[in-house]
């Protein structure tokens, strides 16, 4: 145990399964150092009033949201799954598009809401940039569920061409690896969706 | 990087907008030598008759991409060699373009399509909107990997029969769960227009009957 | 209505259909909850401002999103979390103007100087922890869940919480001795 390590009892007292009773003479100082580092942690609340003001006025200066009225499920779906092939040599894989589609409509101005999906169990964030969103590594996290490592977002995006990949902890540039690329024009691939 | 780019807008809202709509688009998301570029090429472009919107977000992708600047100029001249070639390509089958065609031409060149693929889908006679959604799909097919043949040769029976575009925009599903099977791309393409060829031939599908109800119109911006 | 999850769920519906000034119901109601997490993960209160601001715009572009309404909030700490951890690593120098500056507005009536130093040297020494440790740290020792809320919330287990925890204790020992 290198010097810096404090003794795994003393890991304990400061989870707070044990008290500093607990432990032997021998650990007592390094129970009091333990705990003088708990001492200077700040729970002081914090209080950002500015925030409500600006949040408002970036929300107000938003373009109308088109999506539908009321709850967002759209009541009529046409459910296209497509059977992606895996590549075995990736240790991401198996990304799964499901298209969820209104029933047809010839509206110019149509939207699909599109679930994108990339299983990466070793991730610790998985975002979306791409076409539609600015390409902004930071604006479309997806939500993982659970230890299986299925990260998800579902967005409702216009019909029409875009390009996209999936950022994996924020570095790295992943194109879906179960959709068409093209290439980007940088030496990377994007993928595509054509909706 | 984050807070620049939410604050820049806020205080553009209260200020008269300055400079060209490109460089307001560009403005905290590109660095400015790669601002001046794409006006300059954005300029030349619209003056031809070409789509801006698709080098702007070339130079977006690039700089979030964290791409250097001599490199993203280099992508931004091919975006609109590609392009060229789309307008040059339907201009030889005399279809009247707008922007959204030319775009989607040269999206299909950026999949590996050439000129003369898409004159040969834009001669099939179908209307400005479809062959905007033809010539999109016949990108995504090349992007899968079918080969130019099959592939213009299966849009353009698409084209003529004048289906729905909703019905082409399924294609690329079909083709992979077709390559899902075991065959190649290119006789999945061939398999599917030989199949769309004899649909033609038989006549339109029966009526589908009143489609069910949809949900309400979305408001619109 | 009282505030809660139904009430959540009700004013997000109604955004949803276009009320966006009802988004400002739950800004105020939230805008301060986690504060707290985000000035300690990032290492300042100015920093938490722009994050948490940041965060609920993001939300509000992406409420449609938002499978379960009467969740936002759950749903809401995930985006700024994302958020927190996004944020690039700042230098050591940055990072210790700034927690000299947050120390320095807290209010400097409990223990004086002495405490204020002690609480700055902690929060300088927590930045130099992954932001994983960081956030276990601050979810147990600041915020005050138990290994199984904070597992519940991360979607993860107690054990790999406490090895993240253990990890943290020791780096912050070092830190501490080192920049003393």
């Amino acid at each position: 145990m290198s010097e810096h390590e404090f003794h795994p009892s003393v890991k304990q007292l400061l989870d707070g399964d044990i008290t500093i009773a607990d432990l032997p003479p021998e650990l007592r100082a390094e129970g009091d150092e333990a705990l003088r580092l708990l001492a200077a942690v700040d729970r002081s609340p914090v209080q950002l009033p500015a925030v409500s003001r600006r949040v408002m006025r970036a929300v107000a200066a938003r373009p109308a949201r088109s999506v539908w009225r009321g709850v967002v499920k759209p009541r009529e779906l046409r459910l296209r799954i497509r059977p992606w092939l895996l590549a075995p040599a990736l240790a991401i894989a198996a990304a799964l598009i499901v298209f969820l589609r209104t029933a047809p409509t010839a509206a110019p101005a149509s939207l699909v809401t599109v679930r994108f999906m990339l299983v990466a169990p070793d991730a610790r964030e998985v975002t979306l940039a791409g076409t539609f969103n600015q390409w902004d590594a930071h604006a479309t996290p997806l939500i993982r569920s659970g230890p299986t490592g299925v990260w998800t977002a579902t967005l409702t995006l216009p019909a029409g061409q875009h390009q996209y990949a999936f950022v994996v902890d924020g570095v790295r540039w992943v194109p879906d690896p179960g959709a068409p690329a093209v290439n980007d024009g940088f030496g990377r691939r994007n993928s595509v969706l054509t909706l | 990087m984050i807070i620049a780019l939410l604050t820049l807008p806020l205080s553009l809202l209260g200020m008269q907008q300055q400079g060209s709509p490109i460089a307001a688009r560009l403005a905290g998301r590109v660095p400015p030598d790669v601002v001046a570029l794409v006006e300059e090429l954005g300029t030349a472009a619209a003056t031809r008759g070409l789509p801006v919107d698709p080098l702007i977000q070339k130079a977006i992708e690039g700089s979030a991409k964290g791409v250097p600047s001599d490199r993203v100029a280099a992508a931004l001249r091919l975006v609109v060699a590609q392009l060229g070639t789309a307008a040059a390509a339907l201009q030889d089958a005399g279809v009247v373009s707008d922007t959204l065609v030319i775009a989607a031409g040269g999206f299909a060149v950026t999949a590996g399509l050439s000129g003369h693929d898409i004159t040969a889908l834009a001669r099939t006679g179908a209307s400005v909107p479809a062959l905007t959604v033809g010539l999109r799909v016949a990108g995504t097919l090349a992007a899968m990997g079918v080969p130019s043949a099959e592939n213009i040769g299966l849009i353009s029976t698409k084209l003529r029969s004048g289906q729905p575009t909703d019905d082409l925009l399924l294609v690329p599903a079909h083709v992979q769960a077709e390559i899902a099977r075991g065959v190649t791309p290119a006789q999945a393409a061939a398999g599917l227009e030989r199949a769309a060829a004899a649909q033609a031939r038989r006549g339109p599908p029966p009526s589908r009957g009143t489609p069910p109800p949809h949900p309400p119109t979305p408001p619109h911006p | 209505m009282r505030p809660g999850p139904e009430a959540d769920g009700e004013i997000v519906r109604a955004v949803l259909a276009g009320d966006r000034e009802r988004y400002a119901q739950l800004v105020e109601r939230y805008r301060d909850r986690y504060a707290r997490y985000a000035a300690r993960m990032l290492g300042s209160a100015d920093a938490a401002e722009d994050a948490v601001q940041d965060a609920f715009v993001r939300a509000f572009d992406q409420l449609s999103q938002c499978k379960e309404p009467e969740k936002f909030v759950g749903w809401f700490f995930l985006i700024l979390r994302n958020r927190c951890f996004a944020e690039r690593r700042r230098s050591r120098t940055e990072a210790s103007l700034e927690a000299a500056e947050t120390v320095a507005a807290a209010d400097r009536t409990d223990g004086g100087a002495e405490t204020a130093e002690r609480r700055r040297a902690l929060q300088l020494a927590l930045m130099a922890l992954t932001p994983d440790q960081r956030e276990v740290f601050v979810l147990k020792h600041v915020e005050g869940l138990s290994y199984g809320e904070i597992a519940e919330r991360l979607s993860t287990s107690v054990p790999s919480l406490k090895m993240r925890m253990h990890r943290a204790y020791d780096r912050l020992r070092e830190e501490l001795r080192e920049h003393k």
